[in-house]
């Protein structure tokens, strides 16, 4: 019977400890840029000018369909070559996650805004706003609520996605444990150890983001089936 | 900058390889992620606590932990308290599976439960049993309202089939990377490999995208 001994990973905790900030620092990083973008993305796409909603569909399209590990290679072994600029493991993992969710949100955000019913944007344009200001002032206010679930489940998916970044050596939580594993010669307990520690912060969010949902569904609005 | 594809045509019987790598793993991995999800999934449903707490168990768990990590954990972590050694492809596979049997499993779950009662109550009314009352008039009809959903889980382990390649399994992206690294053409071989993927995947996200707009219709 083996006997398990998780000393060494104790040990080295401030190792690990350092990979998770490394890891919350991506994510958080990719999570702000991949909204805003995303915003922008939707916005591009719902408009009515062809020129503005091809190209941003056809982004869309193309990072929710790769493989994000393939993404995340050519943004970090491909496009520094193409652009001549040097590219940090941290810098490719932002882009590529910022892109990445960016896709993702920007549908969020677009459901989002279509559930928003037609009256509210003929009752705003009836009282002489511009487009963006219906936009600004009356329907995105009422979207976003509708949005925080399936924000808080993609948030989440970006938290679990950003372990790729391991794989370019990033010194991320699943980079921190490898390396641990291999020093101690204890990779059960480490990656035992490390599984626990994601468990136990993506856990937590779930369980927010359920309440959340709970609670908005009990008021009838949201884009969560 | 001169692209150049030549290097890549070149090497088109490896990419032709990992293809046939990538293939593999996605089929096995779909079919071991859907069977063992419908398992997990009555479980979930099920009203005896032996069989429910151990199903939301594997389901919390899986669901909340980067798949990378499962798959790590079988590649390093297993061998050590199994008496055999574990290939690339078992290591990646095992992850990818119960990872995917998790999130089918709260599909099938959910697809059972918008039923309607009346549904049950009717099978019930004929002298049907419970497992009778599933198999015929349950699962037929909520079958139909989870395929989307498991469309999307088909597509999401296709994509997931290239974390297989962090332990050296043999697929598309593990070649890709072998011909960078052998013609110094990291662009074009990732590049292609990426195109790969998107012209495999993208008629199914259409076709998944069109079966939601017709069952929305539909219902």
């Amino acid at each position: 019977m083996y006997r398990w001994e998780f000393s060494p990973v104790i040990a080295n905790a401030d190792l690990l400890a350092a990979g998770l900030l490394n890891t919350l620092k991506v994510a958080g990083a990719a999570l702000v840029l991949g909204v805003a973008l995303g915003l922008v993305l939707a916005l591009l796409r719902l408009s009515p000018r062809a020129v503005a909603s091809w190209p941003a569909g056809f982004v869309i399209e193309v990072f929710r369909t790769t493989p994000p590990l393939v993404q995340l290679f050519w943004f970090y072994f491909a496009l520094p070559l193409l652009v001549g600029v040097e590219m940090t493991a941290y810098m490719a993992c932002v882009t590529t996650f910022s892109i990445q969710s960016a896709a993702f949100f920007a549908e969020v955000f677009r459901a989002g805004i279509q559930s928003v019913e037609r009256g509210q944007w003929e009752a705003a344009r009836a009282i002489g706003m511009t487009r963006n200001q219906m936009l600004g002032r009356i329907v995105l206010p009422q979207a976003i609520k509708r949005m925080i679930p399936a924000f808080v489940e993609r948030a989440i998916e970006l938290t679990k996605t950003t372990t790729l970044v391991a794989t370019i050596s990033y010194a991320d939580l699943l980079f921190a444990a490898n390396e641990v594993s291999q020093k101690s010669f204890r990779p059960l307990e480490t990656f035992t150890a490390v599984a626990l520690v994601y468990f136990a912060i993506i856990y937590v969010a779930s369980l927010v983001a359920r309440r959340i949902e709970l609670r908005l569904a009990k008021s009838g609005e949201s884009t969560v089936h | 900058m001169r692209w150049d594809f030549g290097s890549v045509l070149a090497n088109s019987d490896a990419l032709l390889v990992g293809a046939i790598g990538t293939v593999r793993i996605f089929a096995i991995c779909l079919v071991l992620g859907l069977s063992l999800g419908l398992i997990v999934g009555f479980g979930r449903y099920a009203h005896n606590r032996w069989l429910y707490i151990p199903a939301t168990a594997f389901v919390e768990f899986f669901r909340n932990t980067p798949v990378l990590v499962q798959i790590l954990w079988f590649y390093f972590a297993l061998p050590i308290l199994m008496p055999f050694a574990v290939s690339p492809l078992a290591a990646a596979a095992l992850g990818i599976s119960l990872n995917s049997a998790a999130f089918s499993a709260e599909i099938y779950r959910a697809g059972i439960q918008s039923i309607e009662r009346g549904q049950w109550d009717g099978a019930k009314a004929l002298g049907m049993d419970w497992w009778q009352a599933m198999m015929r008039i349950i699962l037929p009809q909520a079958i139909k309202r989870m395929v989307p959903a498991l469309t999307n889980r088909a597509i999401e382990i296709f994509k997931m089939s290239t974390l297989a390649s962090t332990v050296a399994y043999v697929e598309l992206l593990q070649q890709g990377k072998l011909i960078a690294s052998l013609n110094f053409n990291p662009i074009e071989a990732y590049t292609a490999v990426a195109v790969i993927f998107f012209v495999i995947l993208w008629p199914f996200v259409q076709a998944s995208y069109a079966l939601e707009r017709r069952l929305r219709r539909d219902e």
